[in-house]
């Protein structure tokens, strides 16, 4: 491969005292690639995308953007080279409302350093239409707002500003079929730009329609990566249930090629 | 049909909009509050109502206000600063030995402000730096700032600190006083007494930094979710640094204006102040689990507080009693905070 990767996670740990969260995964990004994480609840996933993220520093390896290593201190680091993070938790102020949670920590101010809170109802007005033409709650705290407005909100900060590098942990967690089928359109917009794709899920039928590529992480190990055309649904299961692929899988895949 | 369901939504949803929101309501119920007590008092007692006693309450009013605001401040980070009174006295013996040195008043009590800024500063770095909890850290300043205040007077209350130094507490602006013939002044209009015009310039600067600045935006999505401001790029730290010092400067503030009213500086002043401030707030609406508090309801809550106290003064309700009757109003208004909290 010719082209630089986006992001090169190499050698990445991350220990809780003597949980291994994450050991020794390497992984990465190409402009424009879907890539699904699957594995199951505590396998590591999001632990993982904490530490691209910079919300948590990883207690060893090294992560290259566009082949220079960063160190990210905290959240703003990795936003400073665009990378923007849906987290599974959404990461919502509940007191304040959609606008101000969606500009929080990058307020829009007026030329005398006030909160330019006007301008910024107006642009989450048109942000939010994008993912969902009904949102109308924009002046209610987010305490207040259903499960999958809630999530509309953290997906629409994720895409607002420059972003180069997505991480999406479980985005489509809370949400109906109609704004599921959004996020996936917006998905391909995404990548159709060039962005690149780190989608964390657990429907292995968006997965399969989404990704480019899958990883499987298994007890903070990673245990397989492939091309969506190299596997089905079933060797994915089996490796995220096992950590390995089935039996069959080698002696499958050779007929194929032949 | 489907019309009249559709301007039956939209009636609906502009009704919405003049409901007022819980917080809105809190602060509605509390000024009623104020102003039934106001009407009680002045008919139980004639004088209650009387300029002269309108400038008292204004007086110990604006103490508590001072201190409400920047309690205000620290509580919706989701803190505590239990520190105030204590530091209020430090800031005042400050003050009353840099006059006493002989620095000019004005510098002398910016450094009894400084210092005070520092007590929340030393506040804000042991909560953020070392995890203690804001409980047990202003806790233990409340300990610490009050003992520095009574070893550097050696607890004696610092005197004979001029005419100059009163003035703050004391003086009044548009005041007008005539000289009667028998050499003796007479106050026609009492004026506005400073410490008033203070806590208005105050409460009007904290309610633009808490509504129009980025900090004051950073303060509430601290108190609101500390883990989810972190990962929004919000400096949670730096955040509450910011509203330990406020608190602690205000403090000083405070502490200025009633040793100027007292032309003493009292190591001793100010015990329990910090219970007064935390009523004021959360009468007032302010949330002790934090992301929710404004300055206009602290104030509110000040004024419940002093007249309470000035209007039982008034009505010969015994010291003793007083204290039951204040005890009382900040359980209720804390438990109010509580039942709104678990709808
Ligand atoms: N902050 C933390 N402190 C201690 N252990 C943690 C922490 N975060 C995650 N873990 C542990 O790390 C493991 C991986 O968790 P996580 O990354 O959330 O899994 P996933 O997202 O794949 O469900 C789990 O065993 C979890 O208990
Ligand atoms: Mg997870």
């Amino acid at each position: 491969m010719t082209q630089t990767p986006l992001v090169e996670m190499i050698d990445i740990e991350k220990h809780f005292g003597g949980v291994r969260a994450v050991d020794h995964v390497s992984l990465s990004l190409n402009p424009g690639e879907v890539v699904g994480v699957l594995g199951h609840n505590g396998a590591g996933k999001s632990c993982l995308m904490r530490i691209l993220a910079g919300a948590m520093v990883p207690s060893a390896g090294e992560i290259r953007v566009n082949g220079k290593p960063v160190h990210f201190a905290d959240p703003n680091g990795a936003r400073d080279v665009g990378i923007e993070t849906i987290y599974q938790t959404l990461a919502l102020a509940d007191h304040l409302d959609a606008p101000k949670n969606l500009f929080l920590g990058r307020e829009l101010k007026t030329r005398f350093g006030n909160l330019d809170d006007a301008r910024m109802l107006r642009e989450a007005q048109k942000v939010l239409a994008r993912l969902n033409p009904n949102f109308k709650n924009l002046r209610d705290p987010v305490s207040q707002l259903s499960g999958g407005q809630r999530q509309v909100i953290a997906i629409a900060r994720a895409i607002y500003f420059d972003t180069k590098i997505l991480i999406m942990d479980e985005p489509t967690a809370a949400l109906g079929p109609s704004e599921t089928a959004m996020v996936a359109d917006l998905i391909r917009q995404l990548q159709a730009e060039g962005i690149g794709i780190f989608l964390v899920s657990h429907d292995m039928h968006d997965v399969f329609e989404l990704c480019d590529r899958v990883v499987v992480m298994n007890k903070g190990h990673l245990v397989g990566q492939h091309a969506i055309g190299e596997v089905n649904k079933d060797d994915v299961l089996s490796l995220i249930v096992k950590g390995e692929l089935p039996a069959d899988w080698c002696a499958r895949n050779l007929a194929e090629a032949h | 049909m489907s019309n009249v369901m559709k301007t039956a939504a939209r009636g609906g949803l502009q009704l919405d909009r003049f409901m007022p929101e819980a917080a809105k309501l809190h602060r509605l119920s509390a000024l009623l509050t104020l102003v039934i007590l106001i009407i009680g008092f002045s008919l139980a007692s004639q004088s209650f109502f009387s300029v002269n006693n309108t400038l008292t309450v204004l007086l110990q009013t604006s103490v508590i206000g001072l201190l409400g605001i920047g309690m205000t401040m620290v509580i919706i980070t989701g803190g505590i600063d239990l520190s105030v009174g204590s530091v209020l006295a430090l800031s005042g013996v400050v003050t009353g030995m840099c006059v006493k040195a002989g620095l000019p008043v004005i510098p002398a009590m910016g450094l009894g402000v400084v210092a005070g800024a520092a007590c929340g500063a030393v506040n804000g770095l042991v909560i953020t730096r070392m995890r203690i909890p804001p409980f047990v850290a202003t806790l233990g300043m409340m300990l610490i700032a009050r003992g520095l205040a009574l070893q550097l007077t050696g607890a004696a209350p610092i005197s004979q600190l001029g005419a100059a130094f009163g003035r703050l507490g004391n003086g009044a602006l548009f005041r007008v006083v005539e000289m009667q013939p028998n050499g003796f002044p007479k106050v026609i209009f009492p004026g506005i007494p400073y410490p008033a015009i203070l806590l208005l310039v105050v409460a009007l600067g904290a309610a633009y930094i808490l509504r129009c600045r980025q900090i004051g935006r950073h303060i509430y999505a601290t108190g609101s979710n500390e883990e989810a401001a972190r990962l929004s790029g919000v400096r949670v730290d730096m955040t509450k640094l910011y509203a330990y010092v406020m608190s602690g400067a205000l403090a000083g503030v405070a502490g200025n204006v009633l040793m100027s009213r007292l032309v003493t500086a009292q190591p001793s002043e100010g015990v329990m102040y910090e219970l007064d401030a935390i009523a004021a707030a959360v009468i007032g609406g302010a949330s002790l689990s934090g992301g929710v508090g404004a300055v206009s309801g602290t104030m509110i809550g000040a004024f419940i507080i002093g007249i309470l106290r000035n209007g039982l003064n008034m009505a010969g309700v015994s010291a003793f009693i007083q204290q039951i009757i204040i005890g009382v109003v900040v359980i209720g208004a804390v438990w109010i905070d509580q039942v709104r909290n678990r709808n």
